[in-house]
């Protein structure tokens, strides 16, 4: 990247609410169904359907609004966005213009060590296209309007990234809010968060932005950094080689990892935006939006500031956690019990559980294990009644049954043990076996200390206290 | 019995309660009389007798067994072109959609199916109801019968001359800005625009969504109530449709304050018109009613107002005929830029190809202030006046139409003069406002009939019906043209 | 104001003639016209009209339509869906 001009990002993000029915029928909102099942008059856009406006859409709008600190606005309605294309079968998006649900808001995203923030110039609600399917077997295209009429909302940033990784990040948060206010899969695999980035440069240190060019179809979290970046270079380069810049929309292929020119500024589309006549304008009471607003959970960038500065968590620890709401959730439920500290209980929660869940291909909230066996066992690590290889045989139980981590110590006697005289007749017996060890520690090769103490746990069946067979064995080998 | 055709729907219920006749027999008649005349006044696009018959005898037989029977139970009725009757097809007259099968029912329909009445066919209409004459029809053009060389009005013209020609007691329409008050007028019969959600939308194929409303025509006010009770009230698939209950009628007007707008007898009204419109106006004072003069001002813009709204929402509303999915496909369907273009071009008459690009012209990128949102200011000033005026009076008495029923093509070419026409009926649906043209007399020129318009304030239906119900028992009822 | 018939057509996704461009151009004109005699007036239509609202709908499924039904109409129907024109992007 040329460091004589500075990247200007914004994104327009697309996510797929997850409601039971589309925005404006009945028919069931659930992706994979059989093609043209979850369909109808009113989502095929027959002649003479109308819609009626589901109103888990508009309060799932507003949760997204509030977490994003913007101002609801009570009094809305909604528009036509006139264009043809094969996917839209009425030739009109109804959305929202020049009345967003909400609007003015801001996200703080944590980049590297600096907390930015992010404008939200608005949050609409609207409806996804039909999905068109290229099959050359049957000489055309087919349509699907099993996702025709899924509710989307659309968030639109303003110019305040400074880098494609900023863009990732802010993507990524959006995506973890999402699924912390349950209202959308959030699964870009499947088509349910897109975005439009808009990119432009200028020389570092201008006041004036550069021309703006949209990129569309941008679908994976590589995708958006891998695009920015692409247009970002290709930008400069045309300012380097002395060429102008259009304002104009390109569309990202992601396999090439380039874009290309879609349409240029004369063939702009014009959207003829006017209020959806099917449809009057509603208003939303207020206490429904102040419940909203009272309902709102802690969201993760709070919850990675709060496991730095409270739990004393690492930045590195405290994000992956934070960013995943299974992890972040079951991490706080354990925190909640005042059982144990926080510093083994994330090891734990990023360890073991997590490649457990892993190999199972499921939520943390999925396994067997439950909240209370999990930092019963971590206090016993805690206050040295079990050591972690002993932890690991009682986690491997409590993963899967309900079983009392004290029970299954007591009945695998499990219990580390801390009697002087039991551990110094171990350690005797270890360093009379490994009289070469020994003298190689005395010549100064004192690394074979680990050597030493791992037999000194094997012949203690794992029960010895590790940290005092460490010290013993070096107060004999000293005193021989 | 013959003739059972020619029976209003009141007496038909009376001799069907009293088990003097049959549905099928009412149904068999209805259908013989359209067989015997419909070659003349082309009111209908399809027919729907064998269904119809069916349905009938199944009504018999629920009679017979003493099973709960709807209001319209055994009665005939037609319903137009542009709403959806599940398994008949829904042409709107355009070639576009000569084929397009209907796969659900309009709400319309649901409640006519609940009622019990009998649907014998798909009256013709203008083409995509845009016409105040029925001459744009691509498939049957519905001829007046009272002169069949002229026009019966529009949009909804067959739904008119079935009634007027006596080949059904009633019918549906719909009305956007007047197509359901203007045939009604011009064939001597009457027809009702309810207020705007008292009727649902749904399964009707739009004009401009934020005016449409659908509403009965009959040869008399107590067929006319009948039809609209059956078809009114909230329903759940149209956002717009309110709580609504129609609450019967009166036949007195006295006291009652009938205001008069001087605006809609100027220049542009035929003095034979304006004529039979005083002499109801007299007639209702000596039934006495206080009449008003009253003031409309913004109705000089209403017109300019109405096209820029109504094409818009027209525009948008036809943009989905496109050749994918439905409907006529055009000639070349080599990639779907094509298809697109060659659909729409050969698939629209010109009068919607006119309306489509006057909508999307005052939508586009820097007109719409100007124009759309412009229309829409005056749109709020004119339901505000009539607000307004409806602190000084109960109703608002206004011809119909402007003119009487003009020879087929004789304003062919000037599409302007034609949509002028329709000033006395497209302020109320730009306010919103319920309105009835009510026959008064003939055309002493031409002998063609003139209608006048009662408007009330919103949701009073009740309020029209009343003075045309008085209006009705004061000359003896309407003139029924021999055909 | 002068009417661009062809960008209008352009817009609407009609092709028309060259011959009939002027006849459209003067009948579209003859209504327009109509329209520039509107007054100057002042303000802006209020965007909500909260006196006048919607009830919303509750979010519980409805059963769908049966497939046969919809696509009845279709041109063209391959694999449960309607067949187009391959779509150039």
């Amino acid at each position: 990247m040329n460091n004589k001009y500075e990247i200007v990002v914004g994104l327009e993000v697309h996510a797929e609410l997850s409601t039971k029915t589309k925005i404006f029928c009945g028919c069931k909102n659930e992706f994979g169904a059989e093609v043209n099942t979850n369909v109808c008059p009113v989502c095929m856009g027959l002649p003479g359907t109308l819609p009626v406006l589901n109103e888990k859409v508009v309060e799932y709008g507003i949760r997204m609004g509030h977490a994003l600190n913007c101002t609801i606005n009570r009094a809305t309605k909604h528009d036509r966005k006139n264009y043809f294309y094969a996917d839209l079968p009425k030739a009109y998006q109804t959305t929202q213009d020049d009345v967003p649900l909400c609007a003015n808001g801001y996200l703080d995203i944590l980049v590297g060590d600096e907390t930015r923030r992010i404008g939200i110039t608005r949050l609409h609600i609207e409806e996804d296209t039909a999905k068109l399917i290229h099959a050359d077997e049957f000489g055309g295209t087919l349509i699907d309007f099993n996702r025709c009429g899924v509710p989307l909302i659309e968030i639109v940033s303003e110019p305040d990234m400074r880098s494609a990784e900023e863009a990732k990040v802010y993507l990524e948060t959006l995506r973890t809010i999402l699924l912390y206010l349950g209202i959308s899969d959030a699964k870009m695999q499947e088509g349910s968060i897109r975005a439009d980035v808009n990119v432009s440069v200028r020389p570092v240190g201008a006041k004036e932005y550069g021309v703006r060019v949209e990129t569309k179809n941008v679908s994976s979290f590589s995708g958006v950094y891998n695009a920015i970046v692409y247009e970002a270079n290709r930008q400069i380069e045309v300012l380097e080689n002395g060429g102008e810049l259009f304002q104009e929309t390109r569309r990202w292929d992601d396999a090439a990892g380039k874009n290309v020119l879609m349409r240029s500024k004369e063939d702009a589309q014009d959207y003829r935006y006017f209020p959806e006549p099917d449809l009057l304008g509603y208003v939303i009471p207020e206490e429904l939006v102040e419940k909203l607003k009272a309902e709102l959970p802690e969201l993760p960038v709070q919850k990675t500031l709060r496991y730095m500065n409270e739990c004393g968590l690492s930045r590195a620890d405290a994000e992956t956690i934070a960013l995943s709401k299974d992890k972040a959730f079951f991490f706080d439920a354990c925190m909640a019990t005042g059982k144990c500290g926080p510093k083994l209980l994330s090891n734990w929660v990023l360890g073991e559980i997590t490649r457990v869940a892993n190999e199972r291909r499921c939520e943390i909230s999925e396994l067997p294990l439950t909240v209370e066996n999990l930092v019963d066992m971590i206090a016993l690590i805690e206050n040295k009644t079990i050591s972690n290889a002993a932890a690991k045989t009682v986690f491997e139980i409590i993963v899967d049954k309900d079983e009392k981590p004290a029970d299954i110590v007591k009945a695998k006697g499990l219990a580390q043990i801390s009697d002087t005289s039991a551990l110094q007749t171990i350690v005797d017996s270890v360093i009379a076996a490994n009289e070469k060890a020994i003298n190689d520690y005395k010549g100064g090769r004192t690394n074979v200390l680990g050597f030493l103490v791992g037999q000194c746990m094997k012949q203690s069946k794992g029960q010895g206290n590790p940290a005092m067979f460490k010290e013993m064995m070096i107060a004999a080998i000293e005193n021989s | 019995m013959d003739k059972l055709y020619s029976l209003s729907a009141k007496s038909m219920k009376e001799l069907l309660d009293k088990k003097e006749v049959s549905s099928v027999e009412i149904t068999k008649s209805v259908i013989e009389r359209i067989e015997k005349t419909d070659k003349d006044v082309c009111a209908y696009n399809s027919y729907n007798f064998e269904n119809a018959l069916k349905n009938a005898a199944a009504i018999d037989e629920k009679r017979a067994k003493g099973e709960t029977l709807g209001a319209l139970a055994g009665i005939p009725l037609a319903v137009k072109d542009n709403i959806h009757v599940k398994g008949l097809k829904t042409t709107c007259s355009s070639r576009m959609l000569e084929n397009f099968v209907a796969p659900f029912n309009a709400t319309v329909t649901e409640k006519l199916n609940a009622s019990d009445a009998i649907i014998v066919g798909k009256t013709t209409m203008d083409e995509f109801a845009m016409g105040s004459s029925g001459e744009s029809s691509k498939l049957a053009v519905a001829k007046n019968p009272w002169d069949t060389s002229r026009i019966p009005g529009g949009s909804s013209s067959g739904s008119a001359v079935t009634v007027a020609a006596s080949q059904v007691p009633f019918a549906m329409g719909t009305d956007t800005g007047g197509s359901i008050r203007m045939p009604a007028a011009y064939t001597g019969i009457v027809g009702l625009k309810p207020t705007y959600g008292t009727v649902s939308r749904y399964g009707i194929i739009p004009l401009a969504s934020s005016f449409d409303q659908a509403g009965p025509m009959a040869r008399n006010v107590d067929d006319l109530a009948m039809l609209f009770n059956a078809v009114c009230g909230r329903d759940k698939m149209d956002a717009v449709t309110k709580n609504y209950t129609f609450e019967g009628y009166g036949d007195s007007v006295k006291g009652m304050k009938i205001g008069v707008p001087k605006e809609y007898y100027g220049e542009g009204v035929q003095p034979a018109v304006k004529e039979r419109v005083y002499a109801a106006i007299e007639t209702l004072k000596c039934q006495g009613a206080e009449i008003i003069e009253i003031s409309l001002p913004s109705t000089e813009y209403a017109l300019a107002a109405y096209y820029i709204i109504q094409c818009a929402e027209a525009a948008s509303n036809l943009g989905r005929y496109d050749g994918l999915r439905y409907g006529f496909r055009g000639s070349n369907t080599s990639n779907v830029e094509d298809l697109y273009l060659t659909t729409r071009s050969e698939g629209f008459g010109d009068e919607v190809k006119r309306r489509i690009m006057l909508g999307t012209c005052v939508l586009s990128s820097g007109y719409s202030d100007a124009y759309y949102k412009r229309a829409k200011l005056l749109q709020q000033n004119i339901a505000k006046e009539f607000t307004d005026a409806f602190k000084t009076c109960d109703v608002i008495i206004t011809p119909s139409i402007a003119l009487t029923a003009w020879k087929f093509g004789e304003k062919s070419g000037n599409p302007a003069e034609v949509y002028a026409a329709d000033i006395c009926t497209i302020t109320l649906n730009i306010a919103g406002l319920p309105g009835m043209s009510v026959p008064c007399g003939f055309d002493s020129t031409n002998n063609m009939p003139v209608g006048f318009q009662v408007i009330g304030k919103k949701f009073r239906e009740s309020d029209v019906l009343t003075v045309a119900k008085c209006y009705e028992n004061a000359v003896g009822g309407f003139a029924v043209k021999e055909f | 104001m002068k009417i661009d018939i062809r960008h209008i057509a352009k817009l609407s996704k009609l092709s028309i003639p060259e011959d009939q461009i002027e006849r459209f151009e003067k009948e579209m004109q003859s209504i327009i016209q109509l329209v520039e005699n509107l007054p100057e007036i002042e303000g802006k239509a209020t965007a909500v009209d909260t006196e006048n609202t919607m009830e919303l709908r509750a979010d519980e499924v409805v059963a769908s339509a049966s497939r046969e039904d919809m696509l009845m109409n279709a041109p063209q129907v391959a694999a449960g869906c309607i067949v187009m024109p391959k779509v150039v992007e």
